[in-house]
Parts: structure tokens; C-alpha cells; sequence
């Protein structure tokens, strides 16, 4: 199985909190979820992997190439990042947002083009939100505006996607919905996916392996299959949890 | 955008090619002295085509040339300028109710001007000493705002700090002007377009022409810019230096025009907001109808402030009192949802 990014002795600290990842590989065109619980430090290594915070030590590597020597909008072909919820005041249409995703390939000076607006395009019909594009953003329901967001990453076209808990306060329906499309964009597009994630069943049944993180740092990764223990996720959560295996899958109860 | 959305973008662009021409060709011929329309076109013509059509008399000549058009361009460009720094600014900040005024900006310049009128004697031009302390102001905003910037309440209250520190500073200088400096100071200070001359607009012009062009060409840039600053990095962006490249573009047209024409508020608060309402929030229609209709505007209010009374109406004031109770209308009917 190849290896599409390797993270090596990583550090990064705020406060009184300190991330620190020895080392971490992350398969090509697989699904990794990352979980643990509130403040294990997800999320801050997640935005290390996409170059938005800069650790203090360490490096990743991807394809072989330090990130921290690749200039934006190298970086941004190869990585993507999708945030919980846009951060933004102004209420663009979902097609002018999507295009927001195409900035490393378009020059300062310049707007998008036709081949932008077709990307932006086809970036929304692949996460089935191709009728969308003169909605605005504000009117979008929460698990619509995650699928926009997924297909301004798509529309960025990197290698490798990161999201940072896609699926929090979606009703069942449309957290599984982002999952399967998660699933889709590594299975049929070849790409690399971390995920953050809280549901536990959800991380087993959709991700090919999972990372384990508490304190700062990687307590566990692999396959849900190898490394799954409530032992493991007795130390991770600090509460009692049963395994159980139905029809060959795992699942978690509390 | 919706098909009604832009069947109105498609209407504002085109009114935005001709209503700011229209205007100062319709201004021309407003002021204390009448020239009759006909001799107001005949000494555009003869002026453009010598020796074709005969021009009027020599004083109407000098009236349109040496003080309408040189005004009516101030307007032009400084109607412009405000608008385009004003929507330009809150795109990077991320704020709609942030512009050239509650950055400090306007305060800045109109000091940095003040102090070269009154105690420099013009050894350094109003311009320059209006942009340094412009852009003094702006990094005074965001060295207080600190690591808070992105806050919508921090960045205003920023921002009024620094406006009430270079109010003080301005009332300093007022205090120590003789008295002939303080009274055409006082009066600038208001707002006033009737201190246009050639000389002047040599600089402010071009200035604010390239500062302008530079903002329109940067105006999808700004989509991305007003975007969370993760969300821009991830995207690849060089948030740092192209905001930076913002703000100091935004203080340089607004130092230019406030150089000029003194402190004239409101204009790059209601006329992006109002192109937002028509348009839609997409940056690439914001910023270059923020400057037609911004010209537009005031170049309107020009028109008013010279002809509502038998005497000249500071602009500055005009704005404001107009500006002020339709912004108040704005803010109750769009609730908490900005454009």
C-alpha cells in the first residue's frame, strides 16, 4: 500500500496544550479517521497535515515532498482542507463560493474562467448538489452546507482531503450521506481522506483505518479490525465501552 | 444568483457605464451662474473640436473649465475612491460595517492633511502626509484589534479609539492655527468639493485612477480574502500580503481624496451596501459598481450641497445627515442578515 503522507516527530503547542505526533503514516486512496475525545488534539493535528498551523518541530511529508517547503498554491493542490462551517459574513451564491475553491489556479489579478466555472460545476454535481448554484449559501441547511463545502475542496482538486468533523450535528440521514460520499471520493477518485469524527460506529464502518488520539498524542492507529480493544477505548475515553461483532462488523456499546 | 438577481446586475452595469458620464455632463451646467445648456454644449464642443463649432463667451469657458469640470472630476473620483475602499475593507475584514471612517482612516488623513496645511506650508504635499498617517491609523486599528482582528465589535471599537485619538490630534492642530489657517481648515475639515483646482487634481487623479484600477482588477481576490483565514490559507492564499496590499490601496485612494476634499463620510458604508442588495455579494459586480454609482452619488450630493441654498453646503455634512437616518433604515430592515 503506498504512502501518501508521513508525518515525522511533530510538534505544535498552544497554551498549556502541546501536540506531538513521533511518527504517522497515511495510506493513498484510503479513508483514516482520526477520533478521540474533546480536546485529544484532532483537530490541531489535522490543521498541521494542511500547512494552516505551522509546528514548532517536525515535518510532513507528502508524496516524499515537505509541505513546509511548498509554496500555497503548490500546497493547495495537494491538500485540502474543509472546516466544520465556512467562517465568512457575506451571503454568495453556492457556485461563487465552490469557485473560491479554484484561488491556487487563479492568478491575483484575475477572476475565474470558463474552465473554473465548469470545475466548480462539476465539483457540485459530484456531491449531487448540481441544481444549487444561484441558492445563496445562508439559505442552505446545515448538511447542504457541508456538501458545499466538500465540493470547494473538490472543485481545489488536491491529492488529499482533510475535514474536520463533517458530520457533527447532522441528523442520521445526512451524516451518513457525507460518509458514503467520503467513502466514494476515495474509492472512485483515488483520493486520500482524514477525517475527524465523534461517532465511533460511524469512523469503524466507514474509514479503512483509524488513528486513536488523547492528550496530544497518537495512543493507537490501524485497522478498527487489528487495534479495536475496549481496553483501548477505555484509556482513550475513560469510560466503559463494549465491543461487539454482528455479522462481522464491529460495533460500539455504551 | 438567481435569474432575477442577475437580470438586475446585467441593468446595474449598464447604467453604471452611463449614469456617471451622465451626470457630470448634467452637472455642468449647474451653478450660481447660469450658462443656458445650449452654450454649455457648444463650449464643450469647441473645446474638444477648435475651431469647428464656435464656443460661447470666453467666461463661460472658464467657468465650465477652470471650476465645474475640475470639481465635478473631484467628485468623480473621490465618489469612487470612498465607495471602492469602503466595500473593498469589508470584504477583508469580513465586516459590512466597517469602512474608511470606522478604520480610522478618514481621521488619520484628514490629520496628516491638516498638519501640512496649517504647519508645513505645503513643504509636504497634503497628499503624502494624509496617506502616512492613513495608513498610521489603519496599523494603530489593527495593532489594538491584535489577534481579535477578525471580530466584528473589536475592530469597530479599534477603530473608534483611533478615530477619537486623531480627532483629538486634529483639534490640537485647530488650536494652534492662526486664525485665517483655522477658518479654511474648519471648513475643509466639513467637507468641500470647491477646492478643486488642476494643480490639486494632477496628483489626487491618477492616484486614485491607478489605486481604483488596481482594487477592481483585485475584486474576485476579495471573494477569497472574506473567507475565514484558515479557509484562505488552506485555499492557498498569501492572506497576509494581499490584505495588506488591500489596506494600503484602500488608505492611499481614501488619503487622496480626503486630501482634497476633506472628511466625507458615509459614502463607502451605504453605497456597497446598497450594490449588495442589488446584486448580490459577489465582489467581481461589488467593487466596480461601488465606484460608478459612489461617483454617481457624489456627484449628486455635489449638485445638492451647491444648489439646495444660496450658499454652499458643506458635503461632509450633507452626506452624513442623508447618510446617517438611511443607514439606521438599512440596519432595521435587514435584521441580523448582511448581504
Amino acid at each position: 500500500m503506498a504512502v501518501k503522507i508521513r508525518v515525522e516527530d511533530l510538534h505544535f503547542s498552544y497554551g498549556d496544550f502541546s501536540l506531538r505526533v513521533v511518527g504517522q503514516m497515511f495510506a493513498q486512496a484510503r479513508v483514516t479517521s482520526i477520533v478521540g475525545p474533546n480536546g485529544a488534539g484532532k483537530s490541531t493535528f489535522l490543521k498541521c497535515l494542511a500547512a494552516i498551523l505551522s509546528p514548532s518541530r517536525g515535518s510532513v511529508f507528502v508524496d516524499g515532498r515537505n509541505l513546509a517547503g511548498l509554496s500555497g498554491k503548490s500546497r493547495a493542490r495537494l491538500v485540502g482542507y474543509v472546516p466544520q462551517e465556512p467562517a465568512f459574513t457575506f451571503n454568495y451564491s453556492v457556485l461563487d463560493f465552490v469557485l473560491t475553491g479554484r484561488a491556487a489556479f487563479i492568478p491575483v489579478f484575475s477572476s475565474p474562467s470558463r474552465h473554473d466555472i465548469a470545475a466548480a460545476e462539476a465539483a457540485l454535481g459530484y456531491v449531487g448538489l448540481a441544481d444549487f448554484t444561484s441558492r445563496p449559501f445562508f439559505e442552505l441547511s446545515s448538511g447542504e452546507r457541508r456538501l458545499v463545502l466538500i465540493a470547494r475542496t473538490l472543485a481545489q482538486e488536491p491529492d488529499i482531503l482533510l475535514l474536520d468533523e463533517p458530520t457533527t450535528f447532522l441528523d442520521p440521514r445526512h451524516e451518513i450521506e457525507i460518509l458514503e460520499l467520503i467513502r466514494r471520493l476515495a474509492t472512485e477518485m483515488g483520493k486520500t481522506v482524514i477525517v475527524t469524527l465523534h461517532a465511533l460506529d460511524m469512523a469503524v464502518k466507514y474509514s479503512d483505518e483509524m488513528v486513536f488520539m488523547k492528550g496530544g498524542g497518537i495512543v493507537a492507529a490501524g485497522r478498527s479490525t487489528d487495534i479495536l480493544s475496549e481496553d483501548l477505548l477505555k484509556d482513550v475515553y475513560d469510560i466503559e465501552m463494549s465491543i461487539l461483532t454482528v455479522n462481522g462488523r464491529q460495533l460500539i456499546v455504551r | 444568483m438567481s435569474g432575477r438577481q442577475n437580470k438586475r446586475a446585467t441593468a446595474a452595469f449598464v447604467l453604471a457605464a452611463v449614469v456617471p458620464i451622465f451626470l457630470l455632463l448634467l452637472s455642468l451646467n449647474i451653478g450660481a451662474y447660469r450658462i443656458p445648456p445650449k452654450a454649455v454644449f457648444s463650449t464643450l464642443v469647441g473645446a474638444v473640436f477648435p475651431g469647428g463649432v464656435a464656443g460661447g463667451p470666453s467666461a463661460y469657458a472658464d467657468i465650465l473649465f477652470r471650476i465645474r469640470l475640475p470639481r465635478l472630476l473631484l467628485a468623480l473620483f473621490a465618489g469612487a475612491a470612498l465607495a471602492v475602499s469602503g466595500a473593498s475593507l469589508q470584504a477583508i475584514f469580513k465586516n459590512p460595517l466597517v469602512f474608511e471612517f470606522s478604520l480610522g482612516i478618514s481621521y488619520g488623513a484628514a490629520f496628516g492633511a491638516a498638519l501640512s496645511l496649517v504647519f508645513l506650508g505645503h513643504k509636504v504635499p497634503a497628499q503624502a502626509a494624509a496617506f502616512v498617517f492613513a495608513v498610521v491609523a489603519v496599523l494603530a486599528v489593527l495593532f489594538i484589534a491584535g489577534k481579535a482582528a477578525s471580530q466584528v465589535v473589536t475592530i469597530l471599537l479599534s477603530g473608534v479609539i483611533v478615530s477619537a485619538l486623531f480627532q483629538a490630534l486634529l483639534s490640537l492642530v485647530e488650536f494652534f492655527a492662526n486664525p485665517y489657517a483655522l477658518q479654511s481648515l474648519i471648513f475643509w475639515l466639513m467637507g468641500s468639493l470647491a477646492q478643486a483646482d488642476w494643480k490639486d487634481l494632477g496628483v489626487t487623479l491618477p492616484v486614485i485612477g491607478i489605486g481604483v484600477t488596481v482594487l477592481i482588477l483585485l475584486r474576485w481576490r476579495m471573494n477569497v480574502l472574506s473567507l475565514g483565514d484558515d479557509e484562505a490559507r488552506a485555499l492557498g492564499v498569501n492572506i497576509r500580503r494581499e490584505k495588506i496590499t488591500v489596506i494600503i490601496l484602500a488608505a492611499l485612494i481614501t488619503a487622496a481624496a480626503t486630501a482634497v476634499t476633506g472628511v466625507i463620510s458615509w459614502v463607502g458604508l451605504i453605497v456597497p451596501h446598497l450594490v449588495r442588495m442589488a446584486v448580490g455579494a459577489d465582489n467581481r459586480k461589488v467593487i466596480p459598481l461601488s465606484a460608478a454609482y459612489g461617483a454617481s452619488l457624489l456627484i449628486v450630493a455635489d449638485d445638492i450641497a451647491r444648489s439646495a441654498a444660496s450658499f454652499e453646503i458643506p458635503i461632509g455634512i450633507l452626506t452624513s445627515v442623508v447618510g446617517i437616518p438611511f443607514f439606521i433604515v438599512l440596519l432595521k430592515k435587514s435584521g441580523k442578515i448582511w448581504l
